[in-house]
């Protein structure tokens, strides 16, 4: 073994290295959560470079920006020449690429704002847009299920592409659709399939058909792809991700491989336990045993407490117990503390998730009495919180109206967003910047060349893309956007039978909704904490929930429950004056 | 104008004002600027300008000096400050952040002060903060930030800042603290640990503890009361000789070079002076903390280890070494405190305020009368009791019960026994 190979292969637990090493052809990975699923993608990247496969050759392609970005940064650091030519990008991103590769004329992408703008236009939506967006919200799904759709929405349908074709604009999902008809064209597709020899796909489960029919026709019949993902993480249904394509992909690739990762590294063996016993409960999956790494840990708490407001004060004070107090008030406290007198904690190794945004409100009117900082990832509901959405949305909003021959010329990548930025004039341009920069791939001069090309990046940006790893601030977040994250602690609200399962119109999929639910119980990585309240204010209504079912299902052996009453009286204290 | 020629003045710089949690409603520019009176205080801290409404409230009522300091304005001066203590007083912009961080494998949740000379200047630190941490929370904001990361960020805001790390020795929330602080100032602040001229004592230490380690000799000690309520202002202060200026100040406390010494508690009546378990009742000596292997004799938790205790830990000198160009510094106990003990009761009654209030009127500011009035007035003002007090206080012969594990500690001045024989002394003229 040389000693680059070495380097690459080590660590590496014996399912990850046959990962890793595995031969040509096409190969499922089914990776459960913590199973160092990332660390298996850029070892195989490294490994397949270290083969003499040129970097060019190689497709790697996630879902998020953040994904994306940390694949680049840790396979860059692994030997193996020019590293950095290998396409590691969004599915957007790589569709975009497609799109410019083989567009004469230069265009704009549309956002989801820009689109209900469109179609309110169409429509003659003057109200609210609530038509425009439920419309649009049908569009995307005929695209990304590949569907033709009723009619009556046809007739919408074509007026808005025409629309698009006029103001020679894409709308995102375009960035997947007009790539599969482009590819038609026998030798564009051969150019591709000779360019993107070796792919890689994270989180397969998450697959939507018409990004399967993109990457089918990239590999083939036989190619040499590789899918990782984890069908009990399979959260996107309403986008068309239905579990299916991952199910069938051993159909799908004649002659592939199938390799477990089942150690999770992440979890006390508890959590890795609890979770796997209650995801067992779904049938649609791919039974997988896990194996924890690490051993005990203390149980899950399971909190019962009068209101959503005691929810958010539970929250509140555990996180307060484990910093070990942000003010001398506090520590006049006597019960709480000293609890954890050898801790290293910091704001941001917690974590509140939650089923509905709805729910967030009281969170966030908790949080910000206690004064402990928090970020919520996803939501611009608030002026005061001005997060990466704000700036985002502004930096999009104004992207068009941009006096784009001043920065054509600029040299550097950093540069040409530095400059777009004050163009744009947004104020937090330290953050937003570190943010593009990082999301960009500064070394791929082929993606973005103009300003163009970087605004056309601005507007893949993803309402995840929110949050801040580096911010040392409690997340607040929705089940959906938590997914690839972990926290030392975590606490799910809302754990009530309505909630999760979320009941929409009378129904739930109680399947999506477990696998929701595993989702972000496998966040935790030391404690993890699922609340529900006896009495919850909710969508205007006041409802006597009961905890939710998927509590039920975890066996009692892993979890403590915990009380808190109805309120006591606050006494009142008294200031002492002088005069 | 007079103010302008280098004087003798007392400043207090760390203050909170009603937006900091459990503060007293009556922080407001103009209690700030009348206690700052009766205390004899020149220069008092703004505190707490990194809350957006406090610092609106210091632009509406306030006005800058042109020397970076502000002055209430004329309208809002109230007239019932007795004669004796009238003066000018100006303000200068200070905030206390808290900043509350995982580093080398600890919690660490350290407290800094902060000066700057502008509203502008506070305005853009501001908005710098902002995209960190909530500001609106607390008058002292709570930030998921690094100390280090806080100072650079600062100077980059503000070049003229001038950053003070806060009661550098309370347990829980300093940079030296035993519980959640570090070991020395270079472990927190690395790099940038030059840009640090100055440190706060608190309460609980005075002076001649931190002369103990050589590591702080090269910085200046200040002294702030921290004060949550008006009454409160000026239980610790600073002595400087300068300018009237923000510049002048920030030189007086990054070099010495003006600066004459401090006002302080005797560091006994400190909340964190000795260790102790305060639900137990359980006070002891740092000799005694380590005999019970740091664990409460009554419930056996784990002590909360005091300041003394960490100073001992950290010195690398003997008790009473004194070093060289070393400032002198006055211990003293609050006149309303003073007062109480002379009747053996507690600060709040009647009593007390009524004879408070006949000294100040007849003798002028309260710092004034600890420090510098002839005790013969004092007994004419007051009465032989309060005379004899100030005079023991002046000399350092009191009593006090160190504090412990948040508990203020006890002064007793005089005995039983000796209050009813100088009581009875009096009663034969």
């Amino acid at each position: 073994m040389t000693n680059a190979e070495a380097r690459i292969l080590d660590g590496l637990n014996e399912s990850q290295r046959v990962a890793v090493t595995a031969a040509d052809g096409p190969l499922m990975v089914v990776a459960g959560p913590g199973t160092g699923k990332t660390l298996t993608i850029v070892r195989r990247i490294a490994y397949l470079i270290h083969q003499g496969i040129r970097p060019e050759h190689i497709l790697a392609v996630t879902f998020t920006n953040r994904a994306a970005q940390e694949m680049r940064e840790r396979t860059v650091t692994l030997p193996g020449k020019d590293a950095a030519k290998a396409f590691i990008g969004t599915f957007h991103m790589m569709g975009l690429q497609i799109v410019r590769d083989n567009t004469p004329h230069d265009f704009v992408i549309c956002t989801r704002s820009d689109q209900v703008d469109l179609l309110r236009a169409i429509l003659k939506d003057k109200a609210h847009g609530r038509k425009a967006n439920e419309t649009a919200e049908t569009i995307s799904r005929i695209k990304n299920f590949l569907e033709d759709g009723d009619e009556e929405t046809r007739a919408v349908y074509d007026q808005y592409q025409a629309a698009l074709l006029e103001n020679n604009a894409f709308d995102l999902d375009d960035l997947i659709l007009k790539p599969i008809g482009m590819l038609r064209d026998a030798s564009i597709l051969q150019g591709y399939r000779d360019r993107f020899r070796y792919i890689i796909v994270d989180e397969y489960q998450d697959i939507n058909p018409a990004q399967y029919r993109l990457l089918r026709l990239f590999a083939g019949d036989s190619g040499n792809i590789c899918v990782v993902g984890d069908a009990d993480q399979a959260i996107y249904a309403f986008r068309g991700a239905d579990v299916t394509n991952f199910l069938n992909f051993e159909n799908d690739f004649q002659g592939a491989g199938r390799i477990t990762l089942s150690h999770n590294y992440r979890s006390t063996a508890t959590i890795v336990n609890a979770s796997d016993m209650m995801i067992q409960n779904n049938a649609r999956r791919i039974a997988r045993t896990v194996c924890p790494v690490r051993e005990g840990g203390a149980p899950i708490t399971v909190a019962s407490v009068p209101d959503e407001r005691a929810e958010a004060a539970l929250v509140v004070s555990e996180i307060e117990a484990r910093i070990g107090g942000t003010s001398h008030y506090w520590l006049m406290n006597e019960p709480h503390r000293q609890d954890y007198p050898d801790s290293a904690y910091s704001f941001s190794d917690f974590a509140v998730i939650y089923r509905t945004n709805a729910q967030a409100e009281i969170i966030k009117e908790v949080f910000r009495a206690s004064g402990i900082p928090f970020q919520v990832i996803g939501s611009r509901r608030l002026s005061e919180e001005r997060t990466f959405s704000d700036s985002i949305e502004t930096l999009k909003g104004r992207a068009a109206n941009i006096d784009k021959e001043k920065l054509e010329k600029a040299f550097s990548m950093e540069e040409l967003i530095r400059r777009a930025l004050n163009e744009l004039g947004v104020e937090d341009d330290n953050l937003l910047c570190r943010l593009l920069m990082s999301i960009i791939p500064s070394n791929d001069a082929s993606t973005v060349q103009n300003f163009n090309d970087a605004m056309k990046m601005v507007r893949l940006l993803l309402p995840s893309d929110d949050f801040d790893p580096k911010a040392d601030s409690v997340a607040l977040m929705t089940l959906h956007m938590a997914k690839g994250l972990e926290f030392k602690v975590v606490f799910i609200a809302g754990t009530e039978d309505g909630l999760i399962p979320y009941l929409r119109d009378g129904h739930d999929d109680a399947e999506e909704e477990r696998r929701l639910f595993y989702v972000g119980m496998t966040r935790a990585k030391e404690e993890l904490f699922l609340l529900h309240a006896r009495s919850r204010f909710l969508y205007g209504k006041k409802t006597n929930p009961q905890p939710s079912p998927f509590v039920r299902e975890i066996p009692g052996a892993f979890t403590r429950t915990i009380t808190v009453p109805d309120k006591a009286k606050k006494r009142h204290q008294k200031q002492m004056k002088l005069f | 104008m007079l103010y302008k020629l280098s004087m003798r003045f007392i400043a207090d710089l760390h203050i909170h004002s009603s937006y900091s949690r459990a503060t007293s409603k009556d922080m407001v520019p103009e209690a700030l600027w009348k206690w700052a009176q009766i205390k004899g205080i020149t220069v008092a801290g703004t505190g707490d300008f990194t809350h957006p409404a406090w610092l609106t409230e210091l632009n509406e009522k306030t006005e800058p000096t042109g020397d970076g300091l502000l002055r209430l304005k004329r309208e809002f001066e109230a007239d019932d400050i007795p004669a004796s203590c009238r003066a000018d007083v100006f303000f200068v912009l200070s905030s206390e952040i808290s900043t509350i961080y995982s580093k080398n494998g600890r919690t660490r949740k350290v407290h800094s002060v902060i000066f700057v000379p502008q509203i502008s200047d506070a305005l853009k630190l501001n908005l710098a903060l902002s995209k960190i941490g909530n500001l609106n929370a607390d008058g002292r904001p709570i930030l998921g930030l690094d100390a280090k990361e806080l100072l650079r960020i600062v100077l980059d805001a503000c070049p003229q800042a001038l950053f003070v790390p806060a009661h550098v020795w309370t347990p829980h929330f300093s940079v030296l603290g035993a519980v959640s602080g570090f070991d020395s100032l270079e472990e927190c602040f690395e790099d940038l640990t030059p840009r640090i001229r100055a440190i706060e004592t608190g309460l609980s230490s005075d002076p001649a503890m931190n002369w103990r380690l050589s590591a702080l000799d090269r910085l200046t000690l200040v002294s702030n009361s921290d004060a949550h309520s008006p009454a409160k202002m000026g239980r610790e202060a600073n002595i400087l000789d300068a300018d009237i200026s923000y510049e002048s100040i920030k030189k007086a406390i990054e070099t010495g070079d003006g600066f004459l010494g401090t006002i302080e508690f005797f560091p006994e009546e400190g909340k964190y002076h000795y260790d102790g378990h305060r639900a137990c009742g359980v006070n002891l000596a740092p000799g005694e903390t380590i005999k019970n292997d740091y664990l409460c004799p009554a419930c056996g938790k784990k002590v909360t280890v005091g300041v003394l205790h960490r100073v001992e830990k950290l010195a690398d000198r003997a008790h009473g070494f004194k070093p060289d160009g070393a400032k002198p510094f006055h211990s003293l106990i609050p006149l309303p405190e003073i007062i109480a003990e002379t009747h053996g009761t507690g600060v709040a009654s009647k009593k007390v305020e009524r004879e408070y209030l006949k000294l100040i009127y007849e003798l002028g500011n309260e710092f004034r009368i600890l420090m510098d009035a002839p005790l013969p007035d004092i007994e004419r003002a007051g009465s032989p009791l309060i005379r004899e007090a100030i005079s023991r206080v002046r000399d350092g012969k009191v009593n006090i019960v160190p504090g412990f594990d948040g508990e203020y500690g006890k002064i007793r001045i005089f005995e039983v026994e000796e209050r009813k024989q100088i009581k009875g002394q009096t009663m034969l003229f």
